[in-house]
C-alpha cells in the first residue's frame, strides 16, 4: 500500500504546488489546503502504515502487544492537522480582508510595494 | 530499564520557567486587555512581563541561583543549557526594546491596540522556544508561534494596502515554507525513527557506517528543514518577502522581527543541524550539508549587499542588509558542521546574533523616530541635514551604521570578528574572505547614510522627539558601543554554551 | 603608554570646546599635546638605541587571544617620532591655514583622532589592535579629506579614498587572520620566531597576498594609487600630514615590520619588489607632467612611497637601511613641502605654478624652509636626502640574487624624476621673474612658516650630523626591520666610487630634464594614457557595473509576483534533490510493492487523485471547495484503515468545519478566472510535476527500508504503566508530549487572535480612507 500512496502523495504535491503558483488568491489557498493534506499523509506513509490494529491498550493489559499502528507519527498529525486548520482559517480570512482592500483576487495586481524606486 | 514515573521535579519544569512567565504573562493580558482602555498600560505590563522574563533569564545564563537544573526538561522535548539561555536574553531584550520603541510610533499613527503588545510576546515565546527544542515536533510548533504573530503584526496597518499585500505574500510564502519543514521533519523521522535531537545524532552516526541510503534520506530532510528555517531567517533564494515586508510592515514592528525571526531561526538551525545532525561524511571530513550552506551564504552576502547599494528608502535598505547578515551568520552555521568546530562556530553565531539585535534594532528605531505619520519620510533625502536638526539621532544612527559595516570598537565588528574566526578555524577561508569583502561593499551604502546625514544639507521635516523611542535609542546605542568596546561580557556569555553531541 | 595613545583621543574629544571658549589661542594650546608625546617619546630614545625594548599588554578578548598590546622598538619609535612631530607643526600651521573656518574646532578633533590612530598603528603588538587602530585611520582620514564637504569632488575624493583603503584593510583583516592562525599568535613581537612556520604552512601565499593588498592599497602603490591624487582635494594641512609623512606610510610601516616574519620568500621579492618599482616609475613618469604643485607633489608621493616598498622588497640589510632612512628623508621634505604649498596658495591664491615666479622675495622665511626640502628631495649634499639616495644606489648595486643592473637603472630613472619635480615645485615659484597672482603675495603668519623651517633644518642637521645624531638607533631600526642586528654607518663622503657618479648622474639628468621640459611634454603626452585608462577607469566602471547589477539582481528577484517567489523556492529546493538523489542514492533498492493492496484501497486512492485533478480544472469555487472535502474525507478514511481512528475523528470534523469556512469566506469573492497564458500553466504544470515525482520517488526510497521507530516501543510499554491511559496516541500527546500540545493549542490561540483582529478593524478603518 506504500507504493500506491507514493503515488497518491507525489500527485497531492504536484496538484498543491500547481494551484500556489496560480494568480488567484482562491486557487492559492486550496492549494495550501491540498499540500498539508499531502504532507500529513507522507508522515503517515513514512511511519508505515499496519492494517487495522490501533495503539490501543487492551482493558485488561499493561502494554500494546502483537502488531499495532505506529503512535508516534500519529500524535504529529494530529498536532499538523490542527495547526494546518489555524492556518488554513487564517488564511482565508486575510485573503477576503485583501480582497475587500485591493479589489481583486489576482496576485499580480498585488505588487504595489515591489515597485523599485528611482 | 525505563526511568520513574515522571513528577513534576521530573518534568524540570522551572527550567523553562521565562518562557512560561512569558506566555502565561501575555495570555492573561489577553484577557485584561478587553477592560485596559488605555493602551498606555497595556504596553507597560507587557514590558513588566518580559522584564521579568528576563531577569529570571539572566540569572539562569549566570549561574546565580538554581531554579531547574540545566539539562532536559519535560521528557526530552525542551532543552535548558547555555545555548537556550543566551537565545532567551537576547530573544527577550529585542522583545523590550521592541515595545519601547512601538508605543509612540502606533499612537501617532494610529495604530494602537492592545493585541500589538501580546502577539509581541508571542512571538518572542516562539523564538525563545525554537532556541530550546530538543526536538524536531518542538520545532516546527515553536515555529508556528514565532510566526503567525508575525503574519499579524506585519500586516497591523490596515487598510493601507502595501502593508495588506505585503503581510499576505509573507504569510502565504510562509505557510508554504512551513509545508518544507514538516516534509523535511518526516522524511528524518522515516530514516531516523525518532523526532528526538539526542537520538537521531545516534542514529545518524551509526547508519552512516552502514546505510548509504538511509543516510542521504536523512539528508534531504535536513535539506526541506534548510528551506523552512532559511525562509524565516531571509536566506537567499528564499528571501523574496523580506524587502517587501520590511517595508509593508509598520517601522517597530520591522525593528522587531528583523531581529527576533533571525534569533529563533538560526537558533532552530544551530539545535537541528549542529546538534542532531552532523552527519559525517567519508573519512570523518566536514558534516555533508557544509557544501550547501556555504553556497546559501554566498548567495546570500552577494545578493544582499549588492542589492542594499542602490536601495533609496531606509527601510528596503535595512531589508536587503538584513539579508547580507543572514549570510554572514550562515557562516558561523556551515562552518559548525565541521567536526571540532561545532560549539565554536554556535557561540560566534550567538555574539553576531546578540550584537546584531542592538544593532539593527537601533537603526530601524532611528528610522521610526524620524518617519511621518503617513508612514512617508523614510528615504535617504529625508535624513539629509539630520546632523543639525537632531544630532544625537545622527550620532546614534552612526555608531548603528558603523557598527553595521563591523568598524572595530562596535558590537558588529566583534561579531564579525567571531563568525570569520571560526570559519578560519573550520577551514572555510573562501567564505571567509568572501564574507570580509561583501564588508567592504557593505561600507558603501552605510557610510552614504552618515555621509547623506552630516554632510548633506536638507529641510526635511522630523517628528517631534519621542520619550519612550528615546529610551529604546539609548539602550540599544549604549549595547552596540559597550559589546564593542568590552567584549568579554559577550565572551563569559557564550562560553559554555555547547551544541555539539558528537565531537 | 596607553594614556599616550589614548590621549590623543581624549583630546579630540574636547577640541572643539576648546577651541569654543579660546578661539585664537587654540591652536598654540592643542599643539601641547603632540610636543608632549613627542617629549614623551624621546625621552625613550637612548633606552631603545641601546637595544632595549618596552612593551605593555591589556587583556580585551581573553577567549580569542586579543589583547590592547603595545610595544616600542626602534622602528615604532621612528614612526611615532614622526607622526607626533610633524603633527604638532600641522596643528599649528592649520591654526593659521583654516584660521577662519567656522568649523575649525572639529578641524582639530579629527586630526587629534587621526594622530592616535596613526600612534595606536605604530605601537600595536597585536594583530587585532594593529587593524582597529588602522581602520580608525581610514575613517579619521575619510572625515579629514571631506573636511570640505560643500564640494562636490572634495566628497568624492573622500569617497574614493574609503572605499579603496577600506576595502584594503578588509582584505589586511584576512590576511592577519590567516597569519594568526597559522603561527598560533596574534602577538606582533612573536611572529619573527615563527619565521618558518608561517613560510612553509598552506596559507602564506594567501595571507600574503591579502596582507599586501591591504598595504597596497593604504600605501597608493600600483593598481591601487589613483586615490591619493583625488584626495589633494583635502585641506592642505591634512594633505601635509596624511599623505605625506604619516596614513600612507602606514602600510610601509606594516609591510617593515612584517619583513621578519614574511620577507625574505621569492614571492616576496617579486611581488613587492615589482610593484614598489612599477609605482615608482609610473608615479615618477607623471609627476612633472602636472603643473598644480600639489598634484606634483601628490605624484612624487606615490613614486617615493614606491621606493620605499620596493626596496623593502629587495630586504637586504643595506636595502633596509636605505628605505628607513629615506622613510625619514621623505617625511621631513615632503611634509615641509606640502605646507610651503599650502602656503602659496593661501597666499597667492593659486598654485598653478605656470603663475607663480620669485615668490622668494616676498615669503623669504617659507621660501628657506622650501629650498632646503627641495635639496633634499633632490639629494644634494650635504642634505640628509643626499646620504639616502647613496644608500638607495649601493642597496640596488649590492642586490645580487635580484638582477642589480635593472634595479639600479630603475632606482636611476625615479631619482631623475624626483629632481626634475623637486626642481618644479621650488624653482619656478620661488625664482625667475614675478607672475601676476589672484591675490598679492606677502610671507605667511609665523605658524605657517615655521613648520617648513624647522623641517629643513631637520633635513640639514641630520645630514651634516648623520653618524652622531642617527647612527645607534638607526641600527635598532634597521635591526627591527631585518630581523637580525646590523650595523649603520653613515656619512656624506663614501669616496669616488659608482654611487657618485650615479649621484652626479641623477642630477645632471634631472637637472636638463626641468630646462627642457617644454620641449619634451609634448613628445611624451602620447604616452601618458596611463592616467586616464589606468585603474581610475577601471574603479568607475568597476562601480557602475556593480550598481547595473544591483538593479538587474533586484529587478530579477523581486519582480513582486509571488509565484515566481515559490516557483525559486521550489526549483532550488528540486536542484539539490535532484543532485543528491543522482549521485548518492542507489535506486536498485526501490521496491514496488502492490500485492497487499485490497480493492477497496485501490479504490480510495483513485478517488483522492481524481478529486485532485478536479481542483485544478474546474472554473467553479464551490466544486473546487467539495473537491478538497473529498480529498480531506479520503484521507480521514485511509487513517480508519489503518489503525489511527483518533486522527480519523480530528480529520472528519476539522475537514467540515475547514469546507464550512471556505465555503462561507468563499462565497464573497470572484469567480475563478483564468487569469494565466495556456503556456504558464504548461510550465507551472511540468515544474509540479516534476516535484510531485521527486516526492514519489522520495517515499518509494523510505518505504523500501525497514524502519526502527526508536520511541514508539517505549510509549507502547509505558503508556498504561506510567500515564494510565489506554490510548498510546493520546498518552503521549497530553502526557509525554504535553508541552508540545500546549505549544500547539497557544498557536491555534495566537492565529484566533490574528482573525480576530483582522475581522474586527474593518470599520474603523473603514472611516479613515
Amino acid at each position: 500500500m506504500e507504493t500506491v500512496l507514493a503515488f497518491v502523495i507525489g500527485i497531492l504535491f504536484a496538484v498543491g504546488i500547481y494551484l500556489m503558483m496560480r494568480r488567484s488568491l482562491v486557487k492559492l489557498i486550496i492549494g495550501l489546503g491540498v499540500l498539508g493534506h499531502a504532507a500529513n499523509l507522507l508522515i503517515f506513509t513514512v511511519g508505515r502504515l499496519t492494517r487495522g490494529e490501533p495503539p490501543l491498550i487492551g482493558k485488561h493489559e499493561e502494554v500494546l502487544s502483537g502488531t499495532f499502528a505506529d503512535p508516534l507519527p500519529q500524535a504529529l498529525i494530529l498536532t499538523a492537522i490542527v495547526i494546518g486548520f489555524g492556518v488554513q482559517v487564517f488564511a482565508a480570512v486575510l485573503i477576503k480582508s485583501a480582497y475587500r482592500i485591493v479589489g481583486t483576487d489576482d496576485l499580480d495586481e498585488m505588487k504595489s510595494t515591489d515597485e523599485t524606486q528611482p | 530499564m525505563f526511568p520513574a514515573p515522571p513528577t513534576f521535579e521530573d518534568l524540570n519544569v522551572w527550567a523553562a520557567l521565562p518562557v512560561i512567565i512569558l506566555s502565561l504573562w501575555a495570555s492573561v493580558l489577553l484577557v485584561a486587555d478587553r477592560f485596559i482602555n488605555n493602551k498606555f498600560y497595556v504596553a507597560a505590563y507587557s514590558l513588566l512581563g518580559v522584564g521579568i522574563s528576563l531577569v529570571i533569564a539572566l540569572f539562569q545564563a549566570g549561574d546565580l541561583f538554581d531554579i531547574g537544573e540545566s539539562g532536559t526538561a519535560f521528557e526530552g522535548m525542551f532543552m535548558a543549557d547555555q545555548f537556550t539561555y543566551v537565545v532567551n536574553i537576547v530573544a527577550l531584550i529585542s522583545a523590550a526594546i521592541g515595545i519601547l520603541i512601538s508605543y509612540e510610533y502606533l499612537e501617532r499613527t494610529k495604530l494602537d491596540r492592545g493585541e500589538y503588545y501580546i502577539l509581541l510576546m508571542f512571538s518572542a515565546a516562539g523564538a525563545m522556544l525554537m532556541g530550546s527544542s530538543n526536538n524536531l515536533s518542538m520545532i516546527f510548533i515553536s515555529l508556528e508561534l514565532l510566526s503567525i504573530p508575525l503574519y499579524i503584526l506585519s500586516g497591523i496597518r490596515r487598510p493601507q494596502e502595501e502593508s495588506e499585500e505585503s503581510a499576505m505574500k509573507y504569510f502565504l510564502l510562509g505557510a508554504f515554507s512551513s509545508s518544507f519543514l514538516v516534509y523535511g521533519i518526516a522524511l528524518v523521522f522515516g530514516a531516523a525513527g525518532s523526532l528526538d535531537l539526542g537520538e537521531i545524532v545516534v542514529v545518524a552516526q551509526t547508519i552512516s557506517e552502514q546505510e548509504a541510503t538511509q543516510r542521504y534520506l536523512l539528508l534531504i530532510g535536513a535539506g526541506l528543514i534548510t528551506v523552512g528555517l532559511g525562509f524565516k531567517v531571509a536566506a537567499v533564494p528564499f528571501h523574496m518577502w523580506t524587502p517587501d515586508v520590511y517595508q509593508g510592515a509598520p517601522t517597530p514592528v520591522t525593528a522587531y522581527m528583523s531581529s527576533v525571526a533571525k534569533v529563533g531561526g538560526f537558533a532552530a538551525f544551530l539545535r537541528v543541524l549542529v546538534t542532531g545532525l552532523p552527519i559525517i561524511a567519508e573519512g570523518g571530513d566536514a558534516a555533508v550539508w557544509v557544501d550547501t550552506l556555504q553556497i546559501l551564504a554566498a548567495l546570500t552576502l552577494l545578493l544582499g549587499n549588492l542589492v542594499a547599494i542602490m536601495q533609496y528608502d531606509l527601510k528596503r535598505l535595512l531589508a536587503y542588509s538584513s539579508i547580507a547578515h543572514a549570510g554572514y551568520i550562515l557562516i558561523a552555521l556551515a562552518a559548525g558542521g565541521v567536526p571540532g568546530v561545532g560549539d565554536s562556530a554556535a557561540q560566534a553565531a550567538l555574539v553576531y546574533l546578540a550584537a546584531y539585535a542592538f544593532t539593527n534594532i537601533g537603526a530601524f528605531a532611528v528610522v521610526a523616530a524620524i518617519e511621518k505619520d503617513d508612514s512617508t519620510g523614510t528615504t535617504m533625502d529625508d535624513i539629509k541635514g539630520l546632523a543639525v536638526k537632531r544630532p544625537w539621532l545622527a550620532g546614534a544612527m552612526s555608531v548603528f551604521m558603523f557598527s553595521l559595516t563591523g568598524i572595530p570598537l562596535t558590537a558588529g565588528f566583534i561579531g564579525k570578528f567571531w563568525v570569520f574566526r571560526a570559519a578560519m578555524d573550520a577551514g572555510l577561508e573562501p567564505l571567509a574572505v568572501l564574507g570580509v569583502l561583501t564588508s567592504a561593499i557593505s561600507a558603501f551604502y552605510y557610510v552614504r547614510v552618515v555621509w547623506n546625514m552630516y554632510f548633506e544639507t536638507g529641510d526635511a521635516v522630523v517628528p517631534e522627539r519621542q520619550q519612550y523611542l528615546t529610551s529604546g535609542l539609548v539602550i540599544t546605542a549604549a549595547g552596540t558601543l559597550i559589546l564593542g568596546l568590552l567584549p568579554f561580557i559577550l565572551e563569559n556569555l557564550v562560553r559554555d554554551a555547547s551544541l555539539a553531541i558528537l565531537r | 603608554m596607553l594614556y599616550a595613545v589614548v590621549s590623543g583621543f581624549g583630546a579630540a574629544l574636547v577640541a572643539p570646546l576648546i577651541h569654543q571658549s579660546v578661539r585664537r589661542w587654540s591652536g598654540w594650546l592643542l599643539v601641547l599635546l603632540p610636543l608632549a608625546l613627542f617629549g614623551y617619546f624621546a625621552s625613550h630614545m637612548e633606552q631603545i638605541s641601546d637595544g632595549e625594548k618596552i612593551a605593555f599588554a591589556y587583556t580585551w578578548v581573553p577567549s580569542l587571544d586579543v589583547e590592547l598590546a603595545f610595544m616600542l622598538d626602534g622602528l615604532s619609535l621612528l614612526f611615532v617620532l614622526l607622526v607626533s612631530g610633524i603633527g604638532a607643526l600641522i596643528v599649528l600651521y592649520g591654526s593659521a591655514y583654516l584660521a577662519d573656518h567656522p568649523q575649525l574646532g572639529r578641524f582639530y578633533a579629527y586630526l587629534l583622532m587621526f594622530m592616535a590612530s596613526m600612534l595606536g598603528v605604530a605601537l600595536a603588538d597585536n594583530l587585532i589592535t594593529l587593524f582597529i587602530f588602522w581602520e580608525l585611520t581610514s575613517i579619521s582620514s575619510y572625515l579629514l579629506i571631506a573636511f570640505k564637504h560643500d564640494y562636490e569632488s572634495s566628497r568624492e575624493a573622500a569617497k574614493k579614498a574609503l572605499i579603496v583603503t577600506g576595502a584594503g584593510g578588509l582584505a589586511l583583516l584576512a590576511g592577519l587572520i590567516l597569519v594568526g592562525i597559522e603561527a598560533d599568535t596574534w602577538t606582533i613581537s612573536e611572529l619573527a620566531s615563527r619565521k618558518d612556520v608561517i613560510q612553509e604552512g598552506g596559507l602564506y601565499l594567501p595571507a600574503l597576498l591579502l596582507i599586501l593588498v591591504g598595504c597596497f592599497a593604504k600605501s597608493a602603490q600600483f593598481p591601487f594609487h589613483f586615490w591619493l591624487p583625488y584626495a589633494m582635494e583635502a585641506p592642505t594641512p591634512v594633505s601635509a600630514y596624511l599623505h605625506s609623512a604619516t596614513m600612507v606610510k602606514a602600510g610601509v610601516y606594516l609591510l617593515a615590520r612584517l619583513h621578519p616574519s614574511l620577507g625574505g620568500t621569492d614571492e616576496w621579492h617579486a611581488i613587492v619588489t615589482g610593484v614598489g618599482g612599477l609605482t615608482m616609475l609610473i608615479a615618477g613618469f607623471i609627476a612633472w607632467q602636472h603643473t598644480d604643485l600639489k598634484k606634483i607633489l601628490a605624484y612624487t608621493t606615490i613614486s617615493a612611497l614606491g621606493i620605499l616598498v620596493f626596496l623593502l622588497g629587495i630586504g637586504t640589510g643595506l636595502a633596509v637601511k636605505g628605505a628607513m632612512i629615506f622613510l625619514l628623508v621623505h617625511s621631513l621634505y615632503k611634509g615641509a613641502l606640502f605646507m610651503v604649498a599650502g602656503s602659496i596658495d593661501h597666499e597667492t591664491g593659486t598654485r598653478d605654478i605656470a603663475q607663480l615666479g620669485d615668490l622668494a622675495k616676498s615669503m623669504p622665511f617659507t621660501a628657506v624652509g622650501a629650498g632646503l626640502a627641495a635639496l633634499s628631495m633632490a639629494g644634494l649634499p650635504p642634505l640628509l636626502g643626499f646620504i639616502g639616495k647613496e644608500i638607495i644606489y649601493e642597496a640596488t648595486q649590492e642586490a645580487h640574487d635580484l638582477l642589480p643592473l635593472v634595479l639600479t637603472a630603475a632606482a636611476l630613472l625615479a631619482n631623475i624624476f624626483n629632481v626634475a619635480a623637486a626642481a618644479m615645485v621650488t624653482l619656478k615659484p620661488f625664482t625667475g621673474q614675478a607672475a601676476h597672482t589672484p591675490k598679492h603675495p606677502h610671507e605667511a603668519p609665523l605658524a605657517m612658516w615655521i613648520g617648513p623651517v624647522v623641517l629643513g633644518g631637520f633635513t640639514l642637521a641630520f645630514g651634516v650630523a648623520s653618524n652622531l645624531l642617527l647612527k645607534d638607533f638607526f641600527a635598532q631600526t634597521v635591526a627591527a626591520v631585518y630581523g637580525k642586528p646590523y650595523e649603520v654607518k653613515l656619512g656624506l663622503w663614501h669616496g669616488l666610487n659608482t654611487t657618485l657618479v650615479l649621484s652626479v648622474v641623477t642630477l645632471v639628468a634631472g637637472g636638463l630634464l626641468y630646462a627642457y621640459l617644454r620641449q619634451i611634454l609634448p613628445i611624451v603626452k602620447p604616452l601618458n594614457v596611463g592616467e586616464k585608462l589606468g585603474p581610475d577607469r577601471l574603479y568607475d566602471i568597476g562601480f557602475e557595473g556593480i550598481l547595473d547589477f544591483a538593479s538587474l539582481t533586484e529587478r530579477f528577484f523581486q519582480n513582486g509576483h509571488l509565484r515566481y517567489y515559490l516557483m525559486t523556492i521550489i526549483f532550488t529546493l528540486s536542484s539539490l534533490l535532484i543532485l543528491t538523489m543522482t549521485t548518492q542514492i542507489d535506486f536498485d533498492s526501490i521496491q514496488l510493492n502492490v500485492d497487499d493492496v485490497l480493492l477497496h484501497e485501490y479504490l480510495l486512492a483513485g478517488l483522492m487523485i481524481a478529486a485532485a485533478i478536479t481542483i485544478t480544472m474546474t472554473s467553479s469555487r464551490l466544486m473546487a471547495v467539495a473537491a478538497l472535502g473529498v480529498v480531506g474525507y479520503s484521507v480521514a478514511l485511509l487513517y480508519v484503515f489503518y489503525g489511527a481512528p483518533d486522527l480519523a475523528m480530528t480529520q472528519f470534523s476539522i475537514e467540515t468545519l475547514s469546507v464550512v469556512v471556505l465555503v462561507l469566506v468563499l462565497y464573497r469573492l470572484p469567480k475563478f478566472k483564468d487569469f494565466s497564458t495556456p503556456r504558464s500553466r504548461a510550465r507551472d504544470g511540468i515544474i509540479a510535476v516534476m516535484f510531485g515525482g521527486l516526492v514519489t520517488t522520495l517515499i518509494l526510497i523510505i518505504t523500501s527500508e525497514p524502519l526502527q521507530s526508536r520511541l514508539s516501543p517505549y510509549f507502547a510499554e509505558n503508556s498504561y504503566v506510567l500515564a494510565k491511559g489506554h490510548n498510546v496516541v493520546n498518552v503521549i500527546l497530553v502526557d509525554f508530549r504535553g508541552f508540545d500540545t500546549m505549544g500547539e493549542i497557544t498557536v491555534l490561540g495566537v492565529a484566533a487572535i490574528g482573525i480576530f483582529a483582522l475581522l474586527k478593524l474593518r470599520p474603523s478603518s473603514r472611516k479613515e480612507e
